[in-house]
This record gives structure tokens, sequence and C-alpha cells, in this order.
């Protein structure tokens, strides 16, 4: 059996740019407008929740249950629950379904929900932090896995210091070494 | 129109009216937005010689010709009145969501008049501009502002607002933007003076560009580069402009002496900084994520963005190694919305001159300011917001501090056109890094000039930047210092005027598009051509930078700014020592190259009309020619009793 591609978002790498969204409405509308975007990122800075909201592609979907017209269909190819806009009848079920509140709607109130970009997803390849993951399901929960394991293995080499994500301090010294580094660097071109 | 939002809201409080005018096409490609615009609206709309504090004072927010776009970095909202800090041309930039949001909903400015009755917020959604009653949200903490009207309206809205020092006229009050955002010169005590506490928006519009294609596939470009710099990636993501503590060398109990790399005390290292760090985030459509989140166990309470100039204004400059407090008072700066830099520099001052003997606890109330004292620190932060006791005289602000207290005091006072110098080392000359102080249009400042100095002090760019840059006709500092200054103040002031961040790896050329691949402006013109569908060039680009700085310069002289307010300050006690009477003189040889070059008359650093008309602008020259403007000495204070005090 094929393997399922999936998108998954490491959501403690997101910072909350919203360069996805902006991303995803250039890719589906050719305009610059979170509002058209399929993903959407709720951001709360001061408690590092930057959370985005995007189609989980379930495996049994609410939305595809709860359209009356059968216009929401699972493409095998690029794993993703697609609209059907010539059977689409705009009662906005679908929207309500959704447990996720994934699915969004245009100005003419239109169901819009990802569809993977065709197998190409728009916002992984702009994501600054590379906090989305696209690929067969084993590659992206092992990247996930690793960078939770990384985050623990820190904290646990940190325990003296009384904060969360102990970490930062490691990812610190690392940055100040980097710029000695380039000093060294420049340094020597003499300039 | 494409690329501009292409409406402008004017809101008079006195009449509490509202009315959306169209942007005219000729001042969007005269001015192209943010600084630019706000900078001609103020020279138009602010009479010479008001009170900064009056009804007639004029606030502008513009965002920007390219800001929501998905250029990345285009977050910058540009705040700009007539300053009450210093009496000329104040204007803050500052990140978050506002700018974008504010395009999203189809403006590129709001120019706010008069003075309301009550306090008010004005709500903007699409189509709609209501003013509305702020009286539950006035003598709100910013974050609490920000969350009440969240409540309201919804959590898709951004917010531009002020916190009790706004509302108490704290002369450095800035204007806060999301929450953690802040845009300086004293624009917040503006908004105080209006009874204006905050802006709502909620854009749902978007932009549209003249030709997608181009714009996103240069984008997308731009973006690369920043994701590939490794300065950007392994440092600058990760402990943002904390990494100049170590490259810039931050000023000790008053500038006594400047700390090296390896003379930094224990507890302002970057490293320390991280042990309080719980996450990074930044600005609307940036990869770069410099900003900070850091929790303070003790207050049990978060703050965002931790700056470099807040760990050494409130920090270092007052001997202060307490991490921990430093980043509650760099926290308390946000909710109360005051300018950090100011607002430390003005508290080392008077630690210093107290330590002199020039003021005395008669003066303090009994307070003594002692240097590494953190904890009258936070109370005196808290005393200046509202005014109490001893902070109603530190709530004016440095230069204007020290000239209460005396002309022994006004001495120390190491500013520029009322500006505090910052972190700059004040008992040296480095040529261009210094003019670029002097000749600032806001006073003495690091943003308006970011000059090619920076490529010696701080030694983080690509190597190979620079150099390409030379081949694109930048002359070489070390030769020519005032031409490569006047180059750096044209990128800075399209920088600002197109809204994108110039801090973002601090140096302007990273903030102009495209430089590496297009040297200077050339980048900056495709990009702008294919997102408005108009033809702009490298020259015309020029041109357009250097209308809107001399108008900013043809303000300032209506404001009494005269050639002699080009000087930069030097302690009293090594001012006459030969090395830096030298270095005065060769700052004034390099003051009147500036001038020349500038089309400015040498004598009198007023703008020549010959100048202004070739810019397109000689209507400029009829308000400020063969005329006399009584000589500045900072704003108009009031008496210290007339202030709103107390909570």
């Amino acid at each position: 059996m094929a393997h399922r591609y999936i998108l998954a978002v490491d959501y403690e790498k997101c910072t909350g740019c919203h360069l996805c969204e902006l991303a995803c409405s250039i890719k589906h509308y050719g305009v610059v407008n979170p509002y058209l975007s399929r993903i959407t990122i709720i951001t709360k800075p001061e408690i590092q929740a930057s959370t985005p909201v995007y189609c989980l592609q379930c495996n049994d979907a609410m939305c595809a249950r709860a359209c009356p017209a059968n216009a929401i269909y699972f493409d095998d190819k690029t794993g993703a629950w697609l609209i059907d806009y010539n059977k689409c009848i705009g009662c906005r079920e679908c929207v309500y379904a959704c447990p996720f509140g994934a699915i969004s709607l245009t100005v003419k109130a239109e169901p819009i929900k990802c569809d993977l970009c065709g197998g190409d997803p728009e916002c992984v390849k702009v994501c600054p932090h590379g906090a989305i993951f696209y690929g067969p399901e084993y590659e992206v929960v092992r990247k996930l896995k690793k960078g939770k394991a990384v985050g623990i293995v820190y904290e646990v080499l940190e325990k003296g210091i009384e904060v969360p994500a102990g970490n930062r301090v490691k990812e610190a010294e690392e940055a100040v070494k980097t710029l000695y580094r380039i000093w060294e660097e420049r340094k020597k071109l003499n300039i | 129109m494409y690329g501009w939002g292409g409406k402008v809201i004017y809101v008079d409080l006195t009449r509490e009216k509202v009315v959306v005018q169209p942007l005219s096409e000729t001042e969007a490609k005269m001015y192209l937005g943010g600084r630019g615009l706000n900078s001609y609206r103020l020279f138009k709309m602010v009479k010479p010689g008001i009170d900064p504090l009056s009804p007639e004072n004029v606030l502008c927010l513009a965002n920007g010709v390219l800001a929501g776009t998905a250029l990345p970095m285009t977050s910058r909202t540009e705040i700009s009145s007539l300053s009450p800090l210093s009496g000329i041309l104040g204007d803050g930039n500052a990140g978050g969501e506002f700018s974008a949001i504010l395009k999203h909903a189809g403006y590129d400015q709001i120019v706010i008049t008069g003075r309301a009755s009550k306090p008010k917020y004005i709500w903007i959604e699409d189509d709609t501009v209501e003013i509305r009653d702020a009286s539950d949200l006035w003598g709100l903490k910013v974050s609490e502002m920000v969350d009440t009207l969240r409540d309201i309206h919804g959590d898709d809205i951004a917010v531009a607002g002020i916190g009790p020092a706004g509302e108490h006229l704290v002369r450095f009050a800035t204007t806060m933007i999301d929450k953690y955002h802040s845009g300086a010169r004293g624009t917040g005590a503006v908004w105080g003076s209006k009874n204006l506490k905050a802006i709502a928006v909620r854009g749902t519009k978007g932009v549209e560009i003249a030709d997608p294609e181009t714009f996103f596939k240069l984008a997308k470009e731009d973006e690369e580069w920043f994701k590939k710099n490794e300065f950007v990636k392994k440092i600058y993501s990760v402990i943002g402009t904390h990494y100049g503590l170590l490259a810039w060398h931050p000023g000790w109990k008053y500038f006594e002496k400047y700390l090296g790399p390896e003379e930094l005390p224990e507890g302002i290292r970057p490293v320390d900084l991280a042990k309080y760090e719980v996450g990074r985030t930044q600005c609307f459509s940036c990869p770069v994520s410099c900003k900070d989140v850091y929790k303070l166990p003790k207050w049990n309470e978060y703050g965002v963005s931790s700056e470099f100039e807040s760990i050494y204004a409130l920090g270092a400059n007052n001997a202060i190694t307490d991490t921990e407090a430093i980043l509650k008072m760099e926290q308390m700066a946000d909710e109360y919305g005051m300018d950090v830099i100011t607002l430390g520099d003005t508290l080392a001052m008077a630690k210093f001159l107290y330590e002199k003997g020039i003021i005395t606890d008669t003066d303090t109330g009994g307070i003594p300011l002692r240097w590494g004292d953190a904890e009258t620190q936070i109370k005196l932060i808290e005393m200046i917001a509202y005014r109490e006791g001893f902070g109603n005289k530190l709530a004016e602000g440095y230069r204007n501090f020290a000239k209460i207290v005396g002309p022994e005091a006004l001495k120390y006072s190491y500013d520029v056109k009322g500006l505090s110098r910052g972190w700059y080392h004040v008992d040296f000359l480095n040529g261009i890094f210094t003019l670029a102080h002097a000749t600032s249009t806001r006073g003495a400042d690091h943003l308006r000039g970011r000059s090619w100095a920076y490529w010696e002090n701080d030694r983080n760019m690509d190597p190979e930047l620079p150099l390409k840059l030379l081949e694109g006709g930048l002359p070489d500092y070390r030769k020519d210092p005032v031409g490569a200054l006047i180059v750096s103040e044209r990128a800075c002031t399209l920088t600002d005027s197109i809204g994108r961040c110039k801090g973002s790896i601090n140096s302007w050329p990273q903030a102009i598009p495209l430089v590496w691949k297009y040297p200077l402006f050339k980048g900056l013109a495709k990009l702008l051509t294919a997102a408005t569908g108009y033809e702009f060039t490298e020259e015309k680009l020029v041109e357009i930078a250097d209308r809107i700085y001399l108008i900013e310069m043809a303000f300032n002289v209506r404001q009494g700014i005269k050639k002699k307010h080009y000087a930069v300050p030097f302690p009293p006690e090594i001012i006459n020592t030969p090395k830096i009477q030298a270095e005065i003189k060769r700052h004034w040889e390099m003051v009147d190259e500036y001038l020349k070059r500038r089309g400015c008359d040498v004598e009198t650093a007023v703008p020549k009309r010959e100048t202004l008309k070739k810019l397109g602008i000689e209507w400029v020259a009829d308000e400020i020619e063969n005329k006399e403007f009584p000589e500045w000495d900072g704003p108009p204070l009031w008496p210290l009793d007339k202030y709103p005090r107390g909570r």
C-alpha cells in the first residue's frame, strides 16, 4: 500500500509571522490577503502560542459527512479532501461541521479548504523556520518526534534553571560562538 | 490603485468628524507612503511655533507602499507629529501587525487633528471608520487595553495606542503597536493631549498587485537571501539584538566607560538573558524572529522583545546587572508606553547629577539615586509614568529634565536637537557615525542614516556584500564620508517610506530589497514598478528620497533649527583637549560639505530654492525663505503642576 502523504506543523517552531497565510492566498488567488488563506495563524506571543489552524485531512472527515451534496471527496494522489465546486451548493455545513475550524469562506461565502496545492504545498516552502512538514507519514512523524526529543533532552541537562525550555541558553551560547567566528573570518579578510 | 490602499482617513477629534479621501496619485508618486507621506502632510498642516501638546498639533500614522504585501518585513508603521520631546519633527517607526492590517483594510494614512472632549478610540473595519467612547479604556496599561479591544472586536484586529504614560503626557511616551512595538519621539504624549487612547483596525480586503508574477518572484528571491544568510539564521533569529551587547560597546554608568565584549558583567550577557527566554516571535510577514518572549518568575509575568537598547539603557548605563529586574523594567516601559532609550538615559543622567551633587535629596523628594539600585529604579519608572513626585520632573525627558535642573546640568546633556545620543560613544568622533547624528532630521538617532560606519563597528555583515555594493555606486565611507552618509540617508528614507524594517539585521543594505542582486535602489525600483504599475527607476527613487529629506529639513527650519544645532555634544571635562578640538573642526568641515551637497545654504543650513525647485517642491521655499524663526531651544515646557498627575 502506498504511503499516505500528510502535512503537519510543529507548533513549537511556529513564531507566528503569517508568511504562510500570504503565500497561500497568492498561490490560490494572486492577491495578498490572509482572509483568503486556507491556513490561519492564531497568535498569542506572550505565552508563546502561535497556533496554525489548517485542514488535518482527517481519515473520517466530518466535512465530507456533513456535505448534503456529496461535494467533498478524497484525492488518493495528494492525500487531500477536495471540494468539487460543480456540486457544492454553498450551504456552509462543512464549515460548521469541521471540529477545528479549518474551512474558511471567501467574500462570496464560498467554502475554501486546504488542497495541499496538488501535492506541492506553498506554505511548506515559504516557512522561514521549517515548522511545516509535508511528506509520507512516517517521515513527517519522525521529524516531529525528533524536534520534541531534542527539547526534552536540553531541559533535563539544564535542570538547574527554573524556567521552561532551557535549550534557549544552549542556543544563545551557540549564537555567540558563531558571532565570534564571523568576526575572526572578517579579520582574516582584512576589511 | 495597486500596491497602495488608495485612501487616507482624516479625523477631526474636536468636531468628532471623519472624512475619508482618496490618496492622490501625485502625492503617492512623489512621497511613496509611510515616512514620506507623513513628513509631507506635517509640513502642510502643522503651523510653526505651536505647542506640540496643543490641539493644533497633527498626528499621522502611515504604513508604506509595500506594507502588507508578501515582501518580507513590510510591517512598519510610521507615526509622526511635532515632537513634544524635542520640539522638532518627531517620528517613530514601529513593527507589529497594525501596518499590514491597515493596508488590508484599504488605507495608507490616518491624519488626526484637534482634541476630543472625552477619551475616544477609533474603530476601523474595512469601509467603516468610527470614533467611539473610550472611557473604559482610559487608564489601562497597554496589554490590558489591547486585550479589552480584542474582547470587543475579535482577536484578528491590530491596535495602536498609548498606555498611562501617554495619558499623563510623559514627553517620551511612545505609540505602542500591538502591545510590544514602540514608536518613539514622544508621539504617545500627542495621543494623550488629544484624548485619543487607541486605533483598532480589521482589514479583510487584502492588497492587489499590478504585476503579481514579477512581484512575487522578486519577493521570493529576497526572502531566500534571508533564509540562507548565516548571520540571520544562527545569530539574529536566536539572540536578536542582544548580540549588540557584544558588538556595540554599551555605555556604563552614564557613559563613564564603554564595555567591550570581554568586559560585560555577568547578568547582561546574551546568555544570561537567554535564561529567561521562553520563545521567540516577530512582526507580520518577517522571517527573522528577532524578538524574544521572556518570563519573569519573580513577578510571574511575561514580556516581549527585550532589545539591546533596553538592556544597555535601563541596565548597563545605570550600572544595574540584575537580569530579571532589567527585563521587568523593559516590560514596564512597554506596559506604560515609554521609550526605553530616553527613559534609561534620563535615569542615568539623574543618577550622575546626584552623584555630582548638582541635584540633591530635596530635588528627588528624599529618594536616593544610587548606581545599580534596581528596586528604586523600578519605583521611579512607575512614578514617571504617572508623573508622581520626582517622576514629574524626569517625565519631561532627557534634555528638558536637564533644562529644568539648570545650566550646570545642561552641560551633561549629550543630545543633538533634543534627543539623547543613545549608546554612542560621546567622547569620540567616528567621522560619519557622528555626522549621521548631527544631520538626522529628528535629532540624534541611529536609524536616520544607518551609516556605512556600521560596517566598521558592527562586524557582522556578509563580507561579500559591501564590496558588491561599492561596485554599485556607493562611495567609500573612509574616503568620502559625506557622500556615503547621503546614500545611507536616502536608503533609510526609502525604507521608511515603503514600510520595511531597517532593524531586520541591523544595517540598511538588507532593508532595501534585493540590494545584493541589483545594487542599491534598482531592485527596489523593480519591486515598486511590479507592485504599483507605475514606472520607477533608481534615479526617480533618489529624487523621492531627497524630496522627503529636504521637506523634513525645511520643517525643522520652521521650528528654529539653525546651523549651530548640527553640533555634537562632548563631556565638558574633555571638550577643550586638542584631540577633541581637532575632531570638532573636522566635524564642522564635514557639516559644511554635507549642507553643500544637500543643496542647502552653508551658512544658515536652509534648503535653497533652486534645490527645492529641482525636486518639484518649490512651494516649500515660499514657507522658509527670508523668514525669521525664533531659535530652537527644545519644546515649550509646561509648569509642572499643569500636567495630569497621579493615578
